[in-house]
């Protein structure tokens, strides 16, 4: 138990000037809502801590795991309906229906990983695609769902803490912070742990793995289910937020790519690496986005996307932390 | 009997790469498995250690069955190994690296530590501690692999060409080095190798293999001196003269 709590809290073996960097950067975000007055400027700084929380549950499968999850929005859409649809029928408190839609999203991802695990490379992130894409047209075409309409969860008079709902952003500021440190916590437990070492040696080879008693594809199966359970929060956390969910809005493609990609370009398999990228990109996503109007951008973010994607991956595979780490690398020598 | 082979056959389609293989080999000895390219003693490698599925034959571990069983099965019951070429895990550190090594054993994060650095320590590595596999000469690179591979506490070493890329030099410490770790850790030791020397002077006992099959087995000296491994390796006409 002692064990447990310091691996959740230490950050011991990383260098003094990361630990600087990540107490500089809790107080930037402690203190962003009394600085920042703008609700355009507060409604980034939520949406960057959601991508980074996003970033932070997909870095287990995709960064430490080494599989390329491109579907990652199925579990954000089934915490988000977990969360809406209960509220909606039940009245059920905001807090129950976090576990509730972890444990689906957890288990669904745990009986498709046990097929999909039979590909390996790009043939299973075509899979992962294709089985979140399979969902969001289900729950399209589904009544009980909302269809397209989608989900709206009624609004209570008052602020309140059992259904997470406010009047101002600053609550939801720091509501976000808050599952956002719970899962960097459990990611600092993770990677430190023997699991964490596990898919490490698989994403690096799996031959010498298995050599070394590694079960190679219960590690990836387990990997994926832990990861489906972590993206469903930040969906729960969406349906509070904005009110409003429907399928195109929590379970698109879009959203998959750029979750991956937040972690790609930010460092995959690093503990920062989800934040960095998430600083870079959402500013980034919501400046393209007021730049060139909602009428579908005219996939001209995509292509800006598809561009920073191809430079990672020919430039610098392990993103802006890879860079970091290689200067003072330099700098020690 | 620590292992034994009976009757093993592998094929790969109409490819017979090992047929009718038997072997066996005792506690606590080093023994050696010799044969020009090609003759099997990989693909025999990766049948023992659960890579390749045998299309015959049987495979006894300690008295244990262990044909078919999967790799991490193999590893756990105490047979380690390395791969021929180099195969370390490279964005992990060298720490890292024996520490999954030592992780086959316990739970525990700081028992596989120092489990880790006992193995470190035995192979004269600590020092690399922090340094990435990637960026260090290739006989460090083995010893690494070799630290990994007894990091998981085996009965059984088997060794895929721990020699291969070494210079005369590197291939005596490595050989001084097998030497005392099988001294100080009680290990049996299964290789192969293509540098003859090497593998005469280390090994207890020596097979060879040609095209498939197993064509001798023997003391070092005696079985260099059989006609039937002398063509194997140079040819028919050197036998007969």
């Amino acid at each position: 138990m002692r064990q447990l709590l310091i691996d959740l809290f230490s950050f011991e073996d990383r260098p003094r000037f990361e630990k600087l960097g990540f107490l500089i950067f809790i107080i930037i975000v402690l203190v962003f809502p009394w600085i920042v007055k703008s609700a355009y400027g507060r409604a980034v700084m939520i949406k960057f801590l959601l991508f980074a929380l996003f970033g932070l549950g997909w870095n287990l499968i995709g960064g430490y795991g080494g599989q390329v999850d491109l579907g990652q929005a199925k579990n954000v859409g089934f915490g988000a309906y977990a969360t809406g649809l209960m509220m909606l029928w039940w009245g059920t408190p905001f807090w129950v229906t976090v576990p509730v839609g972890m444990v689906i999203a957890a288990a669904e991802s745990f009986g498709v990983a046990y097929p999909m695990f039979r590909l390996k490379g790009h043939y299973f992130a075509i899979a992962t695609l294709c089985v979140a894409l399979v969902w969001k047209e289900l729950f399209v075409f589904w009544d009980w769902t909302g269809g397209a309409r989608g989900v709206e969860i009624p609004i209570r008079p008052t602020p309140n803490f059992t259904y997470m709902q406010f009047g101002s952003p600053i609550h939801y500021h720091y509501f976000i912070f808050f599952l956002f440190i719970t899962q960097l916590l459990f990611m600092n437990w993770f990677r430190k742990s023997k699991l964490g070492y596990e898919c490490q040696a698989v994403r690096e080879n799996e031959d010498v793995a298995a050599s070394l008693g590694i079960n190679v594809y219960r590690t990836k199966v387990i990997a994926y289910t832990i990861t489906g359970g972590l993206g469903a929060v930040g969906g729960s956390f969406m349906t509070v937020y904005y009110l409003y969910i429907d399928p195109d809005f929590v379970m698109p493609l879009d959203l998959s790519i750029l979750i991956a990609m937040t972690v790609m370009v930010g460092g995959a398999g690093s503990i920062w690496g989800p934040i960095i990228g998430a600083a870079l990109l959402i500013p980034l996503d919501m400046y393209l986005g007021a730049w060139l109007g909602a009428q579908k951008r005219l996939g001209i973010d995509f292509m800006i996307y598809a561009l920073i994607m191809m430079v990672i991956a020919a430039r610098e595979p392990k993103g802006i932390w890879g860079i970091i780490e290689r200067v003072r690398k330099k700098r020690m020598e | 009997m620590l292992l034994e082979v009976k009757n093993l056959v592998k094929e790969f389609g109409g490819l017979v790469a090992n047929s009718d293989i038997s072997l066996e080999v005792e506690e606590g000895r080093i023994v050696g498995l010799i044969g020009p390219n090609g003759a099997g003693k990989t693909t025999l490698f990766n049948c023992i250690a659960g890579y390749y599925r045998p299309t015959r034959g049987k495979i006894f571990f300690g008295g244990e069955e262990i044909t078919g069983w999967p790799p991490h099965h193999v590893a756990k019951i105490g047979i380690a190994r390395t791969f021929q070429g180099m195969k370390t895990l490279p964005n992990l550190t060298v720490e890292e690296n024996v520490m999954i090594g030592a992780f086959c054993r316990t739970h525990e994060r700081e028992r596989a530590r120092r489990d880790a650095h006992e193995v470190m320590e035995l192979l004269a590595i600590r020092e690399e501690a922090n340094a990435l596999p990637k960026e260090l000469p290739i006989a460090l690179q083995k010893r690494i692999e070799l630290a990994r591979a007894l990091a998981t506490k085996p009965r059984l070493l088997m060794l895929d060409e721990i020699a291969a890329g070494l210079n005369p030099l590197e291939t005596k410490e490595i050989l001084q080095t097998l030497k005392r770790i099988k001294e100080e850790r009680g290990l049996t030791l299964f290789l192969t190798e293509h540098v003859m020397e090497f593998i005469m002077t280390l090994s207890e006992m020596v097979m060879v293999m040609a095209a498939g099959r197993k064509i001798a087995e023997g003391p070092p000296e005696e079985v260099a001196r059989e006609p039937k491994v002398i063509e194997a390796y140079l040819g028919e006409r050197y036998a007969q003269g």
